[in-house]
């Protein structure tokens, strides 16, 4: 589903200067849009709306500031160190569990109405019984997070190894493989490409819930300050929050895309 | 050699229990997964106390919100902003990608927006929503829109752009007319991604909807959630979010189905 300017503008490799070469419609266009989108921003903030309002001006003049206060820090780290440890948890747990569904059958059947059901389910919905189980803590944010990264590697594992063409296997079998060759060796790897989407997919849904927990459960982090500062009137500071956050989503699904074409090349989607 | 024989012929006993019985054990596998699971909920419910109520309370507790309850109502509220949002993607998510596609230049200008947009968490945005559209429904739309409208939209986009050159060749050769070629042509062609699109976007904008419930001043099913949760009454927050699961399982089930309706002369293509 990933469309990306890569695939739009085939440069045009005439034999001209440098910058001709670069400097095509296709690149430029990019730079005035954000800068018109900007401009109008900008300017329909300062004539239509209260001075709190925020602005890219205002952001930018914000980030001295809010990079200066240690409790930036403290929050970054507290949010993205939680996000990260949990997909990595939610996703060892979900390839193991995946590649069983996706193997033997009788396990797919025993587990697939509530991993469907819960894939299915907006995990957000999850958040208020999590917070009564585990309380108003850090760990709860941690749980959601897990959970939220389990299901989708889950699902996605056990699509990627139930669909195994017949041949790879015959060729298996002629070289005599055991199960765990077949598992490990045959089905992960051609899975690999539905995995890395399955994780893509559970940092995404990671980082919206765990802002989630922050807020409805006043853990302290990243997400608690975007709707800490906004409400304090402080919208630009609020706002170089929601950047940090952009950029750290941004990052991993480019490094999901990256990683995803290095290692199933043939696999375009 | 006779022990190798034995494992042997066992192994190749369970394998043709496995091929013959296939239906059986299929419904055996989801009947013991059911039991198994009410059974367990059941007996840890009764030991654990207030935190994790019996699989028999949550039911009751779950029918007496209905009957009177705050259920109905909330649910009324919940479905008119998920209504509302989903019309709003598939109208807008479909013809702004068509126009998109159709317009290169524009789509190349705001190309990396929609990617950086799409990749935000759009729930840290919502602070911001607000302070500028306010609290009301629109504002909670607008919410909504923003976290369901991308698969829609980005699948018409690489949909409408991966027509074959042949085909729009064919149908200029015939001398069909812009009606003709968007009817038998583009659309035709286009249908299954946007469907791929739209049955992510069925699934998201409940997410959207809860979100805007939760964080937009709480409305709808997200307040009978977190009225449950502040007053820590287990046998409340879990009926309440079974229910919410139900319905999550009929909406992405009806989704599937018009998919695969919509698609029936491609399934090969839509992953």
């Amino acid at each position: 589903m990933a469309t990306h300017g890569s695939r739009l503008a085939p440069a045009k490799t005439r034999q001209a200067g440098w910058w001709k070469r670069r400097l095509t419609p296709e690149r430029i266009a990019p730079v005035v849009a954000g800068l018109i989108l900007m401009a109008f921003w900008e300017v329909y903030v300062r004539t239509q709306l209260p001075d709190f309002v925020a602005t890219p001006i205002g952001i930018v003049m914000a980030i001295p500031s809010t990079l200066a206060a240690p409790s930036f820090w403290s929050d970054t780290l507290s949010s993205l160190g939680s996000i990260v440890q949990g997909v990595a948890i939610g996703t060892v747990a979900g390839i193991l569990v995946g590649v069983a569904m996706g193997r033997v059958r009788e396990f797919d059947w025993f587990l697939s109405t509530y991993i469907r059901a819960l894939y299915a389910l907006p995990l957000i919905a999850l958040v208020p019984i999590v917070i009564i189980w585990v309380g108003y803590q850090p760990e709860a944010r941690l749980t959601i997070v897990v959970i939220s990264a389990f299901l989708p590697v889950a699902v996605t594992t056990a699509d990627g190894t139930r669909a195994i063409p017949k041949e790879y296997l015959d060729v298996g079998q002629m070289f005599g493989a055991k199960a765990r060759h077949v598992w490990f060796g045959i089905a992960l790897p051609t899975a690999l490409p539905h995995i890395v989407a399955g994780i893509e997919l559970g940092f995404a849904r990671g980082i919206t819930n765990a802002i989630a927990v922050e807020v409805l459960a006043s853990v302290k982090g990243m997400g608690m300050s975007v709707f800490e500062k906004s409400g304090q009137l402080n919208d630009n500071a609020s706002l170089v929050y929601v950047l940090a956050l952009a950029i750290f989503a941004v990052g991993i699904r480019t490094l999901m895309v990256r990683s995803r074409q290095r290692l199933a090349p043939w696999y375009s989607r | 050699m006779r022990a190798a024989a034995r494992t042997d012929t066992f192994w190749r006993r369970v394998r043709r229990f496995r091929s013959a019985r296939t239906g059986w054990i299929r419904v055996a596998c989801y009947a013991s997964s059911i039991v198994l699971l009410l059974g367990v909920w059941q007996a840890l419910g009764r030991s654990f106390g207030v935190l994790f109520v019996p699989f028999t309370t949550t039911m009751s507790q779950l029918w007496e919100m209905f009957h009177g309850g705050p259920l109905l109502p909330a649910l009324g509220v919940s479905a008119k902003l998920y209504g509302v949002t989903l019309a709003i993607d598939i109208v807008v998510g479909v013809s702004v990608g068509l126009v998109l596609a159709r317009m290169k230049l524009i789509a190349a200008a705001l190309e990396p927006y929609v990617y950086v947009l799409y990749a935000t968490p759009t729930i840290a945005l919502v602070p911001f929503i607000s302070v500028i559209f306010g609290f009301e429904f629109w504002s909670r739309v607008l919410v909504s829109v923003v976290i369901s409208i991308f698969p829609i939209l980005l699948g018409t986009l690489e949909g409408a752009r991966s027509i074959p050159r042949q085909h729009l060749d064919v149908a200029a050769i015939f001398g069909s007319n812009e009606r003709q070629l968007w009817r038998d042509v583009i659309l035709p062609y286009v249908t299954p991604y946007a469907m791929t699109g739209i049955k992510q976007s069925i699934a998201l904008a409940m997410v959207g909807t809860l979100v805007a419930e939760f964080f937009l001043n709480p409305d709808g099913v997200a307040a009978v959630l977190l009225q449950g949760t502040t007053i820590i009454d287990s046998a409340w927050v879990l009926a309440v979010t079974i229910f919410v699961a139900a319905i999550a399982v009929v909406l992405v089930g009806i989704g599937e189905l018009i998919e695969r309706y919509l698609v029936r002369w491609r399934r090969t293509a839509v992953g």
